[in-house]
Parts: structure tokens; C-alpha cells; sequence
């Protein structure tokens, strides 16, 4: 009965991995497609590629892969542009997020800045989704000349995930008890010394991973650069979705190669902070 | 080094008075327990006393000068909290900078001060550890380091050895009292326990609810009360309280308690008190005997319902009339549940206090 109930339970994970693992294994294997192993048009389809190319990766920085014929209709384009763009926008509108909202969620949490309702109407922002009011943002951003601009795009990612920075920060800052931020006033810090000598390194755990969180949302975002840029300013996911060619249509190889690109900053930096993304944090310093 | 003095402060939260005009003068290099339960407003009056709060009405002054407005920083003080405050993200060693650090000092007289502190407490051995792999103890230890490295004229611990075991805590009660003779400062020490307080304390302030009680000696709020909370909160066993009549008449007073078999029992002369016309008779578990039911000198008599033996005494619990009374007796005293006894009161240790206010006939 007891190894019946284990199996089972192996069986059931094994289904849930494949049902999430399955786009990742697709988009992997699509990037190394050659064109006609895309869609099964041949009657096949290719669970691996027959034929596996760099051909994909290729097309996206630019190239014209020699032999194939597969792209001779087709302008040449780049994406270099795009990911830079999509690394400033996300990572500058995660430190915005994370400086502002780390500050507000202190006050909150020790000082109850705003008393009870502050934190509550912060949270309140991400009871709709943001794409809800993306077109008033739009004429605002127009208005302020901020449309089709880094630092629009900048704005609009802080604005967008400040309540989860503000609601993340406030359960870690919550759990450092008052009294080590009294300890570091009473032996002379000011109140910002004893929040960054004594709070803070305690917290730092916490900050990474709403930073991993925060750069996740901005760095995969879609809607809001889609309406908010144009021609100027276009993220990695805009410039992937507009991969298209007049010999293949929807071109699905680079568009895959492109995602396992864009798969790859968020992995690096989970890897590089996993230590810290343990809750297991040292909130030691009472011993209940 | 300085002396203390609280004025007419008053502390208010909201509509709740946590301190109400607190009078208090500590001399310089005197070691003061602040006892109360919890709630009395100690903490309170100990974060005054800090700056980490700002007295609502009144004035705290260090020295004679006014310190109200003055940061924490600049009060020089050492503050120890119950829960250590440590800095986990640092080392032992680190944690016992601290304050030099923010001060700025060298780093040579740095390293030197904190191994002299560490000394003094017994952990230098343990300076470059993690204070993650430290035991609860030697927390309590860093924690007593760091807030005496910068030389803080007045000490103040807040209940800084309730989460300790109770071995070390006594251990910690008499270093505690030897540092505190070696560097004469002045130290202030919140408990609730008031085991701690008259075993440590030259002096002892009690509160309740916001109010000071009685500030004297252990001796004297020992066998003094000032009033009946007083008299109930000191003394590990609790004092035993009977109602009572006053009888003034004869120039002795005369107690006569409403209770069954109850003699009228003459206490040298007292006066004071107020119009109150209802009085609370008390006395201290050690301070009655117990005698033959018949004696003539048995001014209570009761059944024993209880004997709990502590080793070196005994105590037997009693119920005369239905009051609960407890007395302290020595070891071969065991008398029977049921039995019938007779309770001689010393007359020099009885006191007496007006129910309307609380306060002890002087």
C-alpha cells in the first residue's frame, strides 16, 4: 500500500514537471531547428532536430547563414539592441522599485508610517492588473514626453512593482525585532546608520530575492512595452514577438533562439543568489 | 558616573498614562532595580532614561542638566535589552566595537579596549566567532560587552537576564554586581522578579500602573511597605492579609479580625492612616508561629490544607474562616493535613492598611 501511495506520487510529479517543463524543452529544441523542421508541414514532427543548427542564433545578431536559402527573403536583423535595452530598463526600474519601496516599507513597518491604511491602498494597486490603465499611462507618458523613452519605461517598471517591494520588504523588516535598530541608536547612530548598519545586513537576504523577483517581472514584461515604446526604445520580448519573415511567416527558430537568450540573465542571477534565497535567514538575533 | 534625576514625568500613549509624574532622584554610582509587574510602566521610564522616547511632561536630568532633547547617542549610556539586540550579520567581536566603531577611534585602541572588555567578561576566547554559534549565555555576555565598551556613565539593563537558565542567571546576578562595584557607575535594572531586585539592588523602586509605590532600601520595602501593592509584590511567599477593625481607644491599637475563634490582638501604639473605615491587617508568612489551638497567645486559628516542603522550611498552607493563610516553618515542623492549629502573630511585624487607599498605618 505504502510503495502504491509512493508511486503514485512520483507519477504525479513526474506529470506536473512535464506539463511545465514541456515549453522550456520545446523552446530549446526549436532554437536549433533548421526551418523546415519548425512546423510538421513535411509530415513530420521533429521532437529533436534532424538537422541541428546554429542557424537560428545566426539570424538574430544579424547573420545571413550561408547554404541555406531559408532566410534569402528576409532583411537582416539584430538584437543586441533589444536586450541591452530590456537589461537598462529592467534593472533600473528594480533599483527604482527596491530603493523607494525598501524605504517605505521600513517606515511602514516600524514606525507605521501612514498608519493602518497606507500599506493596505499600496497593495491595493495590484488588485487590477497594470495593463488595465495602460492606455491613461499612455496619454500621461505622451504628455510628459516619456513615451517611446528609457526613462519611461524606467518610471512605469518602479511604479508597477513597488507594492510587491513595499509588501515583501515590510514581512522582512517585521521580523528584525526593534530592538537591534535601539541598540545601534543608543550606542550613536542616527536613525539611517543604525536602519544601515544594523537593519539592513540583517534583511540582505530578503532584499535579494524581491530584487530577483522584481527583475524577473520587468525583465519578462510585454504589454506595457509594447504599448508605452515604439520604434525607439524596443525591449527583447517587443523585438521577439516581430520576428517575422516574408519566406517562413512566423519564424519560429529564431524566435526560440531568442527566448533561450532571454531565459538566461534570470537564471545567472538565481544561481548566484541562491544562498540568499533560502528564507532561512538569520533573524537570530532573539532567541524566543 | 552621574547621577540621576526624574521630575514630574509623565509619559502618555494616546489616552494611557504609561509613566504619571515619576519622582525619582538616583545617586551617583548606586545600583537601582526598577521592579513592577508588567505593564507598571518600567520599560517605559527605562527608554526615557535611554532617550529611545520623549517624556510627554516632565524633566529627566543627568547631572543637573536637562537631557530631554538629547539624543541617545550623546547621553552616554549602555543600554542592554532582554533580548540582546546582537548583531547576527557580525562577529562577537564586531558586535563589541560597535560603538568605538561609530565613534570613530582608532583601530589599534579599538582591538585593545574590546579584549580588555572581553576579558573582564570571561569570553575573550570567543571574539572571532559568529555570534550564530554562540550559546545564549555568551549572547547576553556580548551583549553586556558592547554596551560598556564606550564607558557609559549610567548602565541601564532591561530585564537583561530573563532568557537565561536559572544557574546562570544567579552566576550572572553576582558578576553583574561585581562589574558594577568595579567601574562604580550608576545602574539601573528593570525586573519583574523580585528576587533579582532585592538580591542585586542597593536600592529598589517599585511601580504600578504608571505610578511610583515606595523607593527605599531592599530592607526597607522589605519590612517597610509603603502600601499594600508594596507588601503583596515583595517577599517570594505572599504576605498574608485578614481584614480587620481598629480599636484606638485603650492609646494601643487593637486589631480585631472578623474571623471565627479570632482574639483581639494589641500592636504597639501607630497612628496616621486616613478616615478610612475598613483596614487590611498584614503580615509575612515568617513572622507567625505556629502554636497549640488552645494557646492563649493564638490570636487566629486554622486547618491545615497544604504542606509544601522547600528543604530548608517548610510552608504550610491554612485555611482559617476561609481566608487562605500561608506560614513559613522550619523543616521538622510537618504538621497533618486537617490538623487544627493555632497562629501566634508577632505583634512588632504586623501591618496595617486603610482599604480606601492602600497606604500602611505609619
Amino acid at each position: 500500500m505504502k510503495a502504491l501511495l509512493t508511486s503514485l506520487r512520483v507519477l504525479l510529479i513526474a506529470a506536473v514537471l512535464c506539463v511545465f517543463l514541456f515549453p522550456v524543452y520545446w523552446t530549446v529544441t526549436m532554437a536549433f531547428k533548421p526551418a523546415d523542421e519548425w512546423t510538421p508541414t513535411s509530415g513530420k514532427t521533429y521532437w529533436l532536430p534532424d538537422h541541428p543548427t546554429l542557424d537560428n542564433f545566426r539570424r538574430i545578431f544579424g547573420g545571413t547563414p550561408g547554404g541555406s536559402d531559408s532566410f534569402l527573403v528576409s532583411t537582416p536583423i539584430n538584437a543586441t539592441d533589444s536586450i541591452v535595452t530590456s537589461l537598462i530598463t529592467s534593472i533600473l526600474g528594480t533599483l527604482l522599485a527596491l530603493s523607494v519601496g525598501t524605504f517605505a516599507a521600513y517606515g511602514i513597518s516600524r514606525y507605521r508610517a501612514g498608519g493602518k491604511m497606507l500599506g493596505f491602498s499600496i497593495l491595493q494597486l495590484r488588485m487590477f492588473p497594470p495593463i488595465a490603465v495602460i492606455i491613461p499611462v499612455l496619454f500621461l507618458w505622451t504628455y510628459l514626453h516619456l513615451f517611446d523613452t528609457h526613462a519611461g519605461l524606467i518610471l512605469i517598471y518602479g511604479a508597477v512593482t513597488f507594492p510587491f517591494v513595499v509588501w515583501l520588504m515590510k514581512s522582512f523588516f517585521d521580523e528584525v525585532p526593534r530592538e537591534i535598530s535601539e541598540a545601534a541608536i543608543v550606542d550613536g547612530c542616527s536613525q539611517f546608520g543604525a536602519f544601515r548598519k544594523s537593519v539592513l545586513p540583517l534583511v540582505k537576504g530578503g532584499l535579494a530575492t524581491t530584487a530577483l523577483f522584481v527583475f524577473i517581472l520587468n525583465w519578462s514584461d510585454f504589454l506595457i512595452a509594447l504599448v508605452l515604446s515604439g520604434n525607439n526604445v524596443v525591449t527583447a520580448p517587443v523585438f521577439l514577438s516581430q520576428i517575422t519573415s516574408a519566406a517562413t511567416g512566423e519564424e519560429f527558430g529564431s524566435r526560440a533562439a531568442l527566448g533561450v537568450i532571454l531565459i538566461t540573465p534570470p537564471m545567472l542571477l538565481s544561481i548566484l543568489i541562491q544562498k540568499h534565497l533560502v528564507r532561512g535567514l538569520t533573524f537570530g538575533a532573539i532567541k524566543r | 558616573m552621574a547621577e540621576i534625576q526624574i521630575k514630574q514625568v509623565t509619559k502618555t500613549f494616546g489616552r494611557f498614562d504609561a509613566v504619571l509624574d515619576l519622582d525619582l532622584e538616583l545617586e551617583d554610582g548606586t545600583f537601582v532595580a526598577l521592579l513592577g509587574p508588567s505593564g507598571c510602566g518600567k520599560s517605559t521610564t527605562m527608554n526615557m532614561l535611554s532617550g529611545l522616547l520623549e517624556p510627554t511632561r516632565g524633566e529627566i536630568l543627568f547631572d543637573g542638566a536637562v537631557v530631554n532633547k538629547l539624543k541617545p547617542g550623546d547621553r552616554n549610556i549602555g543600554f542592554v535589552f532582554q533580548n540582546y539586540a546582537i548583531f547576527t550579520h557580525m562577529s562577537a567581536f564586531d558586535n563589541i566595537a560597535f560603538g568605538l566603531r561609530v565613534r570613530k577611534q582608532p583601530a589599534d585602541e579599538i582591538r585593545e579596549e574590546v579584549h580588555q572588555v572581553a576579558r573582564l567578561l570571561g569570553i575573550e576566547n570567543m571574539l572571532d566567532r559568529r555570534t550564530t554559534d554562540l550559546s545564549v549565555n555568551d549572547l547576553q555576555k556580548v551583549a553586556i560587552g558592547r554596551s560598556m565598551i564606550t564607558k557609559p556613565g549610567i548602565f541601564l539593563l532591561d530585564e537583561p537576564f530573563s532568557n537565561l537558565d536559572a544557574r546562570f542567571r544567579s552566576y550572572m546576578r553576582a558578576e553583574l554586581k561585581k562589574l558594577q562595584r568595579e567601574l562604580s557607575q550608576t545602574m539601573i535594572y528593570v525586573t519583574h522578579d523580585q528576587v533579582e531586585a532585592m538580591s542585586m539592588a542597593e536600592k529598589i523602586a517599585i511601580m504600578d500602573r504608571g505610578q511610583l509605590q515606595q523607593y527605599g532600601t531592599p530592607d526597607e520595602v522589605y519590612n517597610q511597605p509603603a502600601n499594600r501593592f508594596v507588601a503583596g509584590f515583595v517577599g517570594s511567599t505572599m504576605m498574608n492579609f485578614v481584614p480587620t477593625t481598629l480599636d484606638r481607644s485603650g492609646g494601643d491599637l487593637v486589631l480585631t479580625m472578623p474571623l471565627a475563634d479570632a482574639r483581639p490582638l494589641t500592636v504597639h501604639n501607630r497612628d496616621g492612616g486616613d478616615d478610612s473605615d475598613s483596614f487590611t491587617m498584614g503580615i509575612r508568612s515568617e513572622h507567625i508561629e505556629l502554636v497549640d489551638p488552645g494557646s492563649e497567645t493564638a490570636s487566629l486559628r486554622g486547618t491545615v490544607t497544604l504542606l509544601e516542603s522547600l528543604g530548608p522550611r517548610n510552608i504550610v498552607h491554612l485555611s482559617s474562616d476561609g481566608y487562605l493563610l500561608r506560614v513559613t516553618v522550619p523543616p521538622t515542623v510537618r504538621p497533618r493535613v486537617g490538623e487544627a492549629v493555632g497562629l501566634e502573630l508577632d505583634a512588632r511585624r504586623v501591618h496595617v492598611f486603610a482599604d480606601a487607599s492602600g497606604t500602611a498605618l505609619a
